[in-house]
């Protein structure tokens, strides 16, 4: 955790209580640049490690960085600089809100199709960027590494570079964009962003399937299969949601295809307009947490669901720990939230629900977690089996960021 | 010039007949679809597994000796183009499909299996893999990876890098690593996605996992004839701001038509001034819907004429038309230069008439085939290189062409990659700190500079010499490849 979000808790705990408020901790300064010459004179010249951020709505990702003399908010750098929707394609400030700019966009009829959690926390383009954060929708457009096609960088000495362009098609140089695309900071701050658009979908509908983990997985397989192409499969609270979306007639006959696919069990509930809406923004917001709440996501093969929702159970019982799980069922991803229990146990959960989505070829990070659980879990990875490259991550990191000025720890295997 | 020792070295690190050193048999591997830039390699290897690619690449890191890979060699921008003083390492023995997971839709294939042998181990699943690259009958996955392999279908369904989840790969030390994974997001840097598209300087592919996708229920697919190709541009216009993402969108000018026909008489209007392919692909009621708001737009757009494929056959037949335009064109001049410039696709008419001045000053003519979705033009500039001095002069005009597309706010290519033949246009298009970051990042996967040297990144001795005009490659007169 930075020095700023551990402020407060310092004082409290370690001060005596008569001087608390006079000798309170202060945060790192924050640099506040409006235009790309400040933030790269920001970088240059402010001596010390660094730390971007932009809606702080991620900023508990990664491990915490082992210092933060200063933080690098983006937030005055938070303009739409150009919207072609004839190209379909946007340049975007890194401090924009991911709102602000769906609004923006919204009148043309596109949008940047991603649906990550905590829009209305105030997510940033940039955050979701350096995050690759992405939602349920990313079943059929992709998560920010397929939506990026360019980026402007400024580096740890000052270096402001580009990669891509603002075309679409384009193999010119080296693809650095997904690179940047969550390295969490650790490479450079993202100065400009160019993405590609989407148009909005004309009619959309959402069916709700009731359904225990396998038969979920069982559905889903059978709808990746089939004619139907779903924008998202989610399994959450014993049910299957697919939402299916185009044109009137599409979606119609999409939902019948849904319908006799998911024939013989219950009879599934539909949704539209306003009440569909809600029910993503729910759905969508199960995969952030919130207070009091420890946050993993695992990576899987889709058909692995049901073995990493039975590990979960199974690691949750033996820890005395409440865990819900919500996965993105199509795409393989699978979040899980912690609560009750103190950090050893939420630890402990992670630890070994870890131990058996590696042994199914899965992943499992962490994300949001409970005061104390850092120091008794990598964030990242069982120490032991690193990833197979991480040599390399390592030279990258020297390359771009020598003196490891951004965020120094926070990723994986201590870069 | 490769030591007799390193030779000895790798001819008993690899089974017999995997190494090639006679002067006649290296000769074969001289170019690649750049056939303009000729290279014989120092010594050309024929591994079988990523043991023995490792063992080569140790070998050649140990003794800085630079090394090249190499598929199928159809690459467009001499990406391929070995080094004298060289190892030229030739992945077509090791051309396996490993493994294949239908209901997790993935397979995992070593990189000498073409690109089109991919779809054709999983049709019967209803499966395919979707990059479609125009010589995908002979390219290889390797070399897709190593190009981000595009094709007429990349607007609506990406490139190489959106269905390649993970790529084993011997780094330029001998390291053999696995960039990404099979599922989504392993952790780390995404240095699968700098790998793709890096054209072979951040090392050598092994293994490929790629995702796969169901065929489309339905496809649809029209010919629209404008007078001209403003009027073409248009309809493409219409198209977009109808919210219709179509899975191609091809255009031809009436050169290129003209060419096309003659070659395949695939049925283009020989009166048009231009010929829009719109193909649209998906679930059949919604493929429906948007396919009879393409007729009215294309209508709306004062479409001359507009043929719709019947069937499959006819389907075949119309792309058969326009993926013969590069070589068709032998049919209208003895030598042409193609280019492969993007621009934003608005600015498509005022950068038409721009190319038509240009070529208008030049005295010679251009003919032209666009991915008009994408912005994706590929001019054909024609020219006799018997006649004194107009071989410059189109060689000039071809990158004044691609010049201009990065002053509207484009690229120097869209799909054919830098390589040789455009890394002297890089500075155009990129600054001396961007390349500086993009060399940082390619020495932290090869600090010698061993992998492919002398591509993508311009330097004074490539930049003095630049590659000859346009010939054919050996398969596409062998009539094995069409191109794009």
């Amino acid at each position: 955790m930075t020095a700023g979000a551990t402020a407060g808790a310092t004082a409290g705990a370690g001060g005596p209580p008569a001087a608390a408020g006079a000798t309170a901790v202060q945060g790192p300064p924050v640099l506040r640049p409006t235009d790309l010459r400040e933030l790269r004179d920001a970088v240059r010249d402010t001596p010390g490690t660094l730390l971007a951020g932009g809606g702080g709505t991620k900023q508990d990702w990664g491990a915490p960085p082992e210092r933060t003399d200063a933080v690098v908010s983006c937030g005055g750098l938070d303009g739409l600089v150009e919207h072609s929707p004839g190209d379909m394609v946007a340049i975007v400030q890194p401090g924009l809100s991911l709102g602000r700019l769906q609004e923006a966009l919204a009148p043309s009829g596109q949008w940047l199709a991603l649906d990550p959690p905590l829009v209305d926390g105030g997510a940033t383009v940039g955050g979701v960027v350096a995050t690759n954060d992405a939602g349920p929708r990313r079943q059929r457009y992709g998560a920010p590494r397929d939506l990026v096609i360019g980026v402007t960088v400024v580096l740890a000495d000052g270096t402001v570079a580009r990669s891509g362009g603002r075309v679409v098609k384009n193999v010119a140089g080296f693809d650095l964009m997904r690179l940047y695309c969550g390295s969490l900071g650790t490479l450079g701050v993202l100065a400009e962003i160019v993405v590609r658009l989407h148009p909005l979908p004309e009619a959309s509908r959402t069916l709700r399937i009731p359904a225990d983990p396998a038969t979920a997985t069982a559905t889903t397989l059978a709808l990746l299969a089939s004619a139907a192409v779903p924008t998202a499969v989610d399994l959450a609270g014993g049910a299957l949601w697919i939402r299916l979306q185009g044109r009137e007639a599409g979606v119609a006959a999409q939902c019948a295809l849904v319908r006799r696919l998911a024939a013989g069990g219950e009879e599934p509930e539909e949704f539209q307009g306003s009440e569909e809406a809600e029910v993503w923004r729910r759905l969508t917001a199960a995969h952030a947490g919130g207070a009091g709440e420890t946050v993993a996501r695992a990576a899987t093969l889709p058909d692995r669901l049901p073995a990493v929702a039975a590990a979960l159970i199974e690691a949750a019982g033996r820890a005395g720990v409440e865990a819900r799980l919500a996965s993105h069922a199509g795409l393989g991803l699978h979040t899980a939230r912690l609560s009750g229990g103190d950090a050893r146990a939420h630890a402990a959960v992670v630890r070994d629900w870890r131990r058996t989505v590696a042994g199914l070829g899965g992943t499992v990070v962490l994300r949001r977690r409970i005061d104390g659980v850092d120091g008794l879990v990598d964030p990242w990875c069982d120490p032991g089996a690193p990833p197979s490259a991480l040599a390399v991550m390592r030279r990258v990191k020297a390359q771009l960021d020598p003196d490891r000025r951004w965020a120094p720890g926070r990723f994986v295997g201590g870069i | 010039m490769i030591s007799t020792t390193l030779h000895r070295e790798l001819a008993d690190l690899l089974p017999p007949g995997g190494v090639v050193a006679e002067p006649a048999q290296l000769g074969t591997y001289q170019c690649d679809g750049l056939t303009g830039a000729r290279v014989t390699p120092g010594l050309v290897v024929l591994p079988t597994s990523t043991e023995e690619v490792a063992a080569v690449v140790r070998a050649c890191a140990r003794d800085g000796v630079p090394f090249v890979a190499r598929g199928a060699g159809t690459g467009l921008s001499g990406g391929a183009l070995p080094h004298a003083d060289g190892v030229l390492i030739v992945l077509s023995r090791m051309r396996r499909i490993l493994s294949v997971d239908v209901p997790n839709q993935r397979m995992v294939v070593e990189p000498g299996v073409t690109n089109l042998e991919i779809s054709k181990a999983v049709a019967g699943d209803g499966l395919y893999y979707a990059p479609d690259p125009s010589s995908q009958v002979v390219c290889t996955i390797g070399g897709n990876v190593a190009e981000n392999s595009g094709g007429a279908h990349c607007l609506k369904y990406g490139f190489t890098t959106n269905h390649v989840l993970a790529v084993e790969a011997v780094m330029p030390d001998g390291e053999v690593v696995t960039l990404g994974a099979d599922t989504l997001d392993p952790p780390g840097y995404d240095l699968r996605g700098v790998f793709i598209g890096s054209e072979g300087l951040t090392g050598v592919a092994t293994k490929v996992v790629v995702r796969l996708l169901r065929v489309p229920e339905a496809v649809r697919t029209l010919v629209a004839d404008f007078d001209s190709p403003a009027a073409a541009g248009d309809a493409v216009s219409g198209i977009i701001a109808a919210g219709i993402v179509p899975a191609a969108v091809e255009m031809l000018d009436a050169l290129a038509i003209e060419a096309c026909e003659a070659a395949t008489g695939a049925g283009y209007s020989l009166d048009a001034g231009a010929a829009l392919v719109v193909e649209l692909d998906g679930p059949e009621a919604e493929v429906e819907a948007e396919f009879s708001a393409v007729r009215t737009i294309c209508g709306d757009s004062r479409a001359t004429r507009v043929r719709i494929a019947a069937d499959a056959a006819e389907r075949a037949l119309i792309w058969r038309g326009r993926k013969a335009a590069f070589a068709a064109m032998g049919r209208l001049s003895p030598d042409y230069f193609v280019q492969d410039g993007v621009i934003p696709r608005v600015r498509l008419g005022r950068v038409l008439a721009r190319i038509a001045e240009m070529a208008g000053e030049q005295g010679l003519q251009v003919a032209n085939v666009f991915h008009a979705g994408d912005g994706n033009l590929h001019p054909l500039v024609l020219f006799d290189a018997t006649n004194d001095g107009e071989a410059v002069r189109a060689e000039r005009l071809a990158t004044a062409i691609v010049e201009l597309c990065v002053e509207e706010g484009g690229s120097i290519t869209g799909e054919h990659g830098v390589g040789t033949d455009k890394a002297c246009s890089m500075p155009k298009m990129f600054s001396e700190e961007d390349l500086a970051v993009m060399a940082r990042v390619r020495a932290a996967f090869d600090p010698q500079g061993i992998s492919n040297p002398g591509k993508v990144f311009p330097t004074p001795r490539l930049c003095g010499e630049r590659p000859g005009p346009y010939r054919p490659h050996p398969l596409e007169e062998a009539g094995v490849v069409e191109r794009l």
